[in-house]
């Protein structure tokens, strides 16, 4: 575990275990409740790259996400109640219940949203940049998607085209192994997944996804440079999905053994913890104490959410097109 | 009031006029596509621009049209007001994610927290020999998809006026241009001419039949309408120049003043987009029909490349105003 100043650990902390109970509550409570429709894709393990990652970027910088996003929202300090109150369909989510759990967003702290289309957030990130780069700022642009979305073509376009145009995208690949059910080394031609920037003249890393130090300061590190010489950046995080690929997956291609032996073995936050107890950081007690209050602003944010009221459901006529120049337009035919 | 000066120039240069103008207007519009900078378009919709507005503003792409239509939208989303450039519709296919998942789709799934301000312009239509991969229209599959605004200009003078409103709009605008239409002439306003999408014109007035056509197709329409009149049938030609927003009032209306509605597009008849113009008016001008509408439009098979093919298969003059004559006197054998 790298070191860091303790504040900035237990601010971690704290956002590993909101991502951790919330994805918990999801899993033990709305899922044999049914109390969310289609699928929820978690990222239980997967804590440490998004917090990680979003910890080492300014606020203005923009975050385009995956299905797998639940982290990467929390991260970026989105309201935990608006979050459910999406995933339950309620008026007051974050989307006003038009997108569930895969389209969280919050364009206030420019989380542009999640993508489920796995790659297509590739090329939307250089647009982004770009924007960026016009307009003389040094904001970055991160990108998150998993190890399967390196084999899709638009992964592909945009890397080239983000290298062409020195767009200053940070793409973040979480490698959890498995794309739905195909393990990695069957997906992809290549296992030294940070050798596919390559093609692209872009610079790769590959680092471990499991110590939220480790993924912070490599992040850090990338986004200094990216903001001094505006480029792409690739960077693999490798970690685990301890769940399934989302919350009705039986799992049938791995065995339970290994998800909790191996895998859970490597769990980031009891890393953390037992770093920080080692550090004299925090004692036993004290992690007790947060995991006790970080749940409890879970459980609260989740009743308040289920306190919220059920959209009219002619909102759904509402919000397909921006206000456009012709509502003002004369019949004359002419604006 | 004073007739506005005009001047003749062709669907490339109308085109070109509105880019032009509104990136003076505004500069966050921006422009990028393939060959679109140095070379100006494979069909010189936008020669001169890079060197009148940098290379910042005018991008050349790599062949990477999921990359283009992203990046639009990525850019939309950040304020900025792109202009995308895909060569040829077909290829559009391949920006279909960018443009029907996400441009499409993310001011609604976010509960209107974005919007998507963007432009993809892009070459349709065949008439030129360029066989069945690059000469489709495809306009009926941007049409099914809400979230989207779909226009196809017919004339130099809609073309500007048209791009310009859509280039204003906060909606991401599919916006077809008919590549053998580029160097078709028509009169624009010298002056500034905004014109507002989901407004349908009536090119020609008459009495008999309402004829709906766009795209190239307008310009055969127009001349089958003379022809008609020879014969003493008077038609009412109606342009809707965007069909998403589709102007139904103008179209009802019409048809309650003519009492017979025919359409004409090149695309396949087949769930083509005149199938929709049909179901609006059966559903609300109903009253209005002495007989039942038609559909005249492509046979359903790919576009053939020999010319005598192309031509069968591509709806023509004499393809119009025989469908209209069969409409009127009963003798019709309906959409082939």
């Amino acid at each position: 575990m790298a070191k860091t100043d303790a504040a900035l650990l237990l601010h971690f902390y704290e956002d590993m275990l909101r991502i951790r109970f919330f994805e918990e509550k999801i899993r033990d409570v709305m899922l044999p409740q049914k109390l969310f429709r289609g699928s929820s894709h978690l990222s239980l393990g997967q804590e440490a790259v998004a917090v990680g990652t979003v910890h080492a970027l300014r606020e203005d910088d923009s975050v385009i996400s995956t299905h797998r996003g639940h982290g990467h929202a929390i991260a970026r300090g989105m309201d935990m109640e608006a979050m459910f109150a999406e995933i339950l369909g309620r008026r007051t989510g974050c989307c006003r219940g038009k997108g569930g759990s895969m389209h969280l967003s919050d364009a206030s702290r420019h989380f542009i949203g999640e993508n489920p289309v796995v790659g297509s957030n590739a090329p939307m990130a250089c647009g982004l940049a770009l924007a960026a780069r016009l307009e003389g700022s040094d904001r970055l642009v991160a990108s998150f998607f998993g190890e399967g979305a390196l084999n899709t073509g638009a992964f592909n376009e945009a890397a080239n085209m983000a290298a062409l145009w020195s767009l200053p995208v940070l793409f973040v690949c979480e490698n959890n192994l498995y794309a739905i059910s195909v393990p990695v080394e069957k997906s992809s031609a290549i296992l030294e997944l940070e050798n596919r920037a390559c093609s692209y003249g872009l610079s790769g890393r590959r680092r471990s996804g499991m110590d939220v130090m480790e993924v912070y300061e490599t992040v850090r590190g990338l986004a200094e440079q990216m903001r001094a010489h505006p480029a792409p950046v690739f960077v693999v995080f490798d970690t685990y999905r301890f769940e399934g690929h989302h919350t009705a997956d039986k799992q049938s291609y791995r065995t339970k053994e290994q998800v909790l032996e191996e895998f859970r073995a490597h769990d980031p936050i009891h890393l953390l913890e037992r770093a920080m107890i080692d550090d004299h950081t925090v004692s036993l007690d004290e992690t007790i104490a947060y995991r006790d209050r970080t749940r409890t602003e879970v459980e609260e944010a989740f009743a308040r959410a289920l306190e919220a009221p059920w959209p009219d459901p002619k909102e759904a006529l509402e919000g397909v097109y921006a206000p456009g120049p012709e509502a003002a337009a004369a019949s004359k035919g002419v604006v | 009031m004073a007739e506005p000066r005009m001047r003749d120039i062709t669907m490339a240069q109308a085109i070109r006029t509105a880019l032009r103008e509104e990136m003076k207007r505004d500069e966050k519009v921006i422009l990028f596509g393939e060959d679109v900078a140095q070379y100006g378009g494979v069909y010189g919709a936008t020669t001169g621009l890079q060197k009148e507005f940098g290379a910042d503003r005018v991008r050349d792409t790599p062949i990477s049209e999921m990359a283009i239509a992203g990046m639009a939208v990525g850019a939309a989303l950040a304020g900025w007001r792109p202009v995308a450039e895909i060569m040829y519709c077909d290829f559009l296919a391949h920006a279909a994610d960018a443009i029907v998942n996400n441009a499409a789709k993310w001011r609604y799934m976010s509960g209107g927290q974005f919007k998507v301000p963007l432009v993809v312009r892009s070459p349709a239509g065949g008439g030129a020999g360029y066989a069945a991969q690059h000469s489709q229209n495809l306009e009926a599959w941007f049409c099914h998809i809400p979230g989207l605004k779909v226009v196809m200009p017919g004339v130099p003078r809609d073309a500007r006026g048209l791009l310009k409103a859509a280039i204003r709009d906060d909606n991401p605008v599919v916006f077809l241009e008919h590549k053998a239409h580029y160097t078709y002439k028509g009169l624009v306003p010298a002056e500034e001419e905004v014109l507002p999408l989901g407004v349908a014109e009536i090119k020609r007035q008459g009495t008999d039949v309402t004829l709906v056509a766009w795209s190239k197709t307008l310009t055969f329409a127009l001349e089958a309408v003379e022809v008609l009149a020879e014969k003493g049938i008077s038609v009412e030609l109606l342009d809707p120049r965007t069909l998403q927003p589709l102007d139904v009032d103008t179209l009802c209306n019409s048809v309650a003043k003519t009492g017979h509605l025919a359409i004409a597009h090149e695309a396949v008849t087949f769930a083509g987009f005149g199938a929709e113009i049909v179901a609006q008016v059966t559903e609300h001008a109903w009253d209005s029909l002495k007989r039942p509408p038609l559909r005249i439009g492509a046979p359903f098979v790919p576009l053939p490349y020999s010319q005598p093919m192309e031509s069968f298969v591509i709806p023509q003059v004499a393809d119009i105003v025989q469908g209209i004559e069969g409409l009127l006197d009963g003798t019709r054998t309906g959409a082939r």
